[in-house]
């Protein structure tokens, strides 16, 4: 029997001291600059290969082969230069004095309940500000506008509290699990209320998790069903691919116990349930799951009609506009200090500024625009946080500050069909990481030389440092000599250049940071044009295969070095086979793979 | 022909543009590369889901198929937001922002005809004097400035006036507010001081709004007077001794306000555009935001409904239009045996 551990997969390997030498054939020189094989097929194959160990080897004790693996993924992305990483998020929080509320963590503000908030100028009401979100149904929200509410209204089993990234227990007081690894059973807390619906048992639990797989709304039932990048939980399918109701291997045991079988062991299990999907709504509240007739339409249940265990209830619920919730007294834990919260919903910079300087957000972001960095005063805490002040605002106060790096990672990815390697390289070599942090984020980043960011890197710490020293294409300066010289060497010059189309998000920001790349290669073997697509554009002509160099970035929603790494199975990349049968990243890498190059 | 008929004709000619707008935004949106999935979805979705989402929406069915289901909730009004509003019914959607935006439009348009007419009128009526000079200028400096950085700059004066700033305090004249954005006005028509709240919120935006429009009716304005002070009628009625008073407003005045209709009514239709701006930056829950917001996302059904209701309020005002010129001016329209 094991007790539930904290942290999951990163604080077990945090200790882990032995660093497994990188370069996966030991072909690869770690010199600095330079010689870096580009043979692109031997890297492509070392990612494959490397992915398939993953997925063999699950098992608790297996974790070193995993780690080795995983060091050889980032190898060859970082040398093949499939995707250039060049910053990892870097968050920021701001709140005036009479805010007391908890610092959050790596996994972002979404998991910070605020219960835990306290006014200390006698108001009522916490005001924050919010994106815009149609709904806040678990099973539905994709996004963090939505599962930052939902979180206030609906709880999981377990949660890492203000994402700060230690499991804690919410809903159970703790779980076994099998000899064989396979078998996860949960012993639920007695005594929580839902809103409405009196006292949760482990129906509720098994409704809810069928819910999230098997309802045609549901938007991540990929969750509950892959592995290792989810639960991987034993389902049947019928024909058409699709969940058979009533198949999913959860089983309410007992008024207070819940048994989940997964097919492999899978050490990720417990922090893929923190996910806001999971969380526990009442036995046939909706009637989207086959067997329920519903007690609410699904349209009222996914806006007002919600009914969770978690701090707050909803009351108003005006897209676009405004959300307010009002404190739920028969919480099951500590019961808020507030009366309600009231998120309003502004996205534009300019109004953002300005219902923050009014004092009408307790707790707010400032936009770049307004944003001065010589006014934060604070020093590192034992997270890696600065933790101070910054002031003065506009309207004269001097307002307390975090900030912390989060677990996303920014990158320019290349299309494998299109881009040769040489060209990638080139791209490599010019990348000054700092600068762009620096001109075009204002410092607002944290400069990245690895896909997994440093909070949960498989070897830690001094494993990340290792990684970051090896780094071959002149980290954080412009090496044009090391373009050229690659460029020549696949017959791209000034007279001849290969042309290239970038194409980022509609923003500035990102227009300025491929600008950079741009100026540095043209007249040195590369010609590249910008363009702008909408998100959805861009995704979609991602599926297409038609993109040949774009940015995006990746959010991790739980620690989980696996969660970011299938998109780089190359066979997982191919575009042709999405978004149906693969949801890689838009690489086309497999193009790459020895058994489909040509020589 | 009576009027009626030429009325029933104006809007027997509106179905097919109607429809023809319809078509040309269906290929658009479902031929086009914005893919209402991918933009619902995000990057972190899995194949599976987005299948299903896919069958879900209706897109594996025939181009035909979707085709007609399109046309056909768009004149029930019925169907559902794909991605903006995901899942909400359309007509809800569209209801829960179009009075906000039609409370902008109306201040927005109103306020610039009760400002921008009458200086045009007084410019025009005491050509190249100081006055006119200030008028004039004013109004071109005026239509130079853009929208968005209007907006801008009001919100960064309002929110000093807290302190006194200026010599006043935006936030407490009038009835108090407690911020310049994101306050939906309450339209609830019950008191006076209600009204006025609504008025107050709605006001900046208002006046940015309409500021385009309200330089390029004075100036329309100004140039309408000075053409018609000299038309020979008016030289008659100054000849059979008429009060100047009668003169300006019995022939010029009416004559002048010719030329004003078209710039009126076409004025709604920029607002509907513009608005998209000013309700961005001062974050008003409006119609303009909602439409930008669909089209980007490719949510089919929304945004087809809201162009559907556009184009409906464009007709209108074009009827409309035709039928303030036969008030204004009895030449036009309606006797051509």
């Amino acid at each position: 029997m094991l007790s539930l551990m904290g942290g999951g997969a990163a604080a077990s390997l945090a200790g882990c001291s032995a660093f497994l030498d990188s370069g996966g054939d030991g072909t690869t020189t770690s010199s600095g600059t330079g010689d870096v094989s580009l043979d692109a097929s031997q890297w492509a194959d070392q990612a494959q290969e490397a992915w398939e160990t993953v997925v063999d080897n699950p098992g608790p004790d297996a974790q070193e082969t995993r780690n080795e693996a995983y060091l050889d993924i980032e190898e060859a992305v970082r040398n093949s230069v499939i995707v250039l990483n060049f910053m990892h998020d870097f968050s920021e929080r701001f709140w005036y004095d009479y805010v007391d509320v908890p610092k959050i963590g790596a996994l972002g503000q979404s998991f910070q309940q605020l219960n835990t908030v306290e006014l200390t100028n006698g108001d009522t009401e916490l005001n924050r500000t919010n994106s815009t979100h149609a709904h806040v149904d678990p099973i539905e929200s994709d996004d963090e506008a939505s599962s930052t509410v939902i979180t206030q209204i609906y709880e999981p089993l377990v949660t890492y509290p203000n994402g700060v990234p230690e499991m804690e227990n919410q809903l159970i007081e703790g779980f076994e699990l099998s000899e064989d690894q396979t078998t996860y059973t949960f012993n639920l807390k007695e005594g929580v209320q839902f809103h409405e619906s009196g006292e949760m048992t482990a129906d509720d639990v098994v409704y809810s998790w069928r819910r999230m797989t098997e309802s045609e709304n549901s938007v991540r039932a990929n969750f509950m069903l892959s592995s290792p990048d989810g639960v991987g939980a034993v389902h049947e399918t019928d024909d058409e691919g699709n969940v058979v109701p009533g198949s999913l291997a959860v089983e309410a045991v007992d008024d207070y116990t819940v048994e989940l079988e997964v097919r492999n062991p899978n050490p990720a299990v417990m922090d893929v349930l923190t996910y806001t999907a999971f969380s526990i709504i009442p036995e046939g509240k909706v009637g989207d799951v086959e067997g329920y007739e519903g007690e609410v339409a699904h349209q009222d249940f996914r806006v007002t009609a919600t009914d969770g265990t978690g701090p707050f209830e909803m009351d108003t619920f005006e897209i676009d506009n405004e959300v307010r919730l009002t404190t739920f007294e028969d919480y099951h834990d500590e019961v808020a200090s507030v009366d309600s919260v009231h998120f309003a919903i502004i996205e534009d910079p300019e109004a953002l500024f300005t219902y923050a300087v009014e004092q009408n957000a307790d707790i707010f972001g400032i936009p770049t625009s307004y944003y001065d960095p010589s006014k934060i005063d604070a020093s590192a805490d034992d997270r890696g946080r600065d933790v101070g002040t910054y002031g003065e605002l506009e309207n004269g106060e001097t307002v307390n500050y975090l900030g912390l790096p989060e677990l996303v990672t920014r990158y320019f990815g290349f299309n494998a069909g299109n881009v040769p390697i040489e060209v990638r390289q080139a791209f490599a070599y010019v990348l000054n990481q700092q600068e762009i942090v620096d001109d075009v984020f204002a410092g607002r980043g944290v400069p990245a030389y690895s896909f997994t960011p440093p909070g949960i890197w498989p070897t830690g710490q001094d494993g990340y440092e290792e990684f970051q020293d090896s780094y071959p294409f002149s980290p954080n300066e412009t090496d044009i000599d090391g373009a050229r010289e690659v460029l020549e060497s696949a017959g791209y010059t000034e007279d001849d250049p290969f042309e290239i189309t970038c194409t980022t998000y509609v923003s500035n920001t990102y227009q300025d940071a491929a600008g950079l790349l741009r100026d540095k290669l043209s007249g040195n073997g590369v010609e590249m044009e910008l363009e702008e697509a909408q998100f959805g554009t861009l995704v979609s002509r991602g599926y297409e295969g038609n993109l040949e160099m774009y940015s995006l970035g990746w959010g991790w929603s739980w620690e989980s070095v696996a969660y970011g790494h299938f998109g780089f199975e190359p066979k997982n990349t191919d575009t042709s086979g999405m978004p149906a049968d693969n949801n890689g990243y838009y690489l086309d890498w497999h193009t790459e793979l020895s058994e489909n190059s040509d020589s | 022909m009576s009027r009626w008929r030429y009325f029933f004709k104006r809007l027997l000619l509106a179905v097919p543009i109607l429809f023809s707008v319809m078509t040309f935004l269906f290929i658009i949106l479902r031929k086009g590369p914005l893919d209402p999935v991918a933009a619902r979805l995000g990057p972190q979705a899995s194949g599976a889901d987005a299948s299903r989402l896919r069958e879900q929406l209706g897109l594996n069915e025939p181009l035909w198929d979707q085709y007609i289901r399109f046309m056909t909730d768009l004149i029930t009004f019925s169907g559902e937001s794909w991605v903006t509003r995901a899942g909400q019914p359309v007509a809800e959607a569209i209801a829960s922002t179009v009075q906000v935006t039609v409370w902008l439009g109306f201040w927005a348009i109103l306020l610039p005809l009760f400002i921008g007419i009458p200086l045009g009128f007084y410019a025009g009526l005491r050509p190249n004097t100081i006055g006119d000079y200030v008028a004039s200028v004013s109004g071109i400096l005026w239509l130079a400035m853009p929208n968005f950085w209007l907006a801008v700059m009001a919100l960064a004066i309002l929110r000093r006036t807290r302190g006194g700033w200026f010599g006043f305090d935006w936030y407490t004249i009038g009835p108090d507010i407690s911020s310049l954005v994101g306050q939906s006005p309450s339209l609830a028509f019950d008191s006076l001081q209600g009204v006025l709240v609504d008025i107050k919120l709605i006001l900046p935006a208002a006046i940015i709004l309409g500021s385009a429009s309200m330089a390029a009716e004075l100036r329309i304005g100004r140039t309408a007077i000075l053409e018609s002070i000299n038309a020979k009628y008016v030289e008659t009625a100054k000849a059979k001794g008429l009060k100047s008073r009668t003169i300006v407003w019995k022939h010029i005045f009416r004559n002048a306000l010719i030329p004003l209709i078209p710039i009126i009514t076409n004025e709604a239709f920029i607002l509907i555009g513009g608005s998209v701006i000013v309700e961005t930056v001062f974050s008003i829950n409006g119609l303009g935001r909602l439409y930008f917001l669909a089209i980007t996302q490719a949510d089919l059904p929304l945004a087809g409904s809201i162009v559907f209701l556009f184009t409906l309020l464009i007709v209108f005002l074009n009827v409309l239009q035709d039928f303030l010129y036969t008030v204004v001016d009895p030449r036009v329209g309606v006797n051509n045996e």
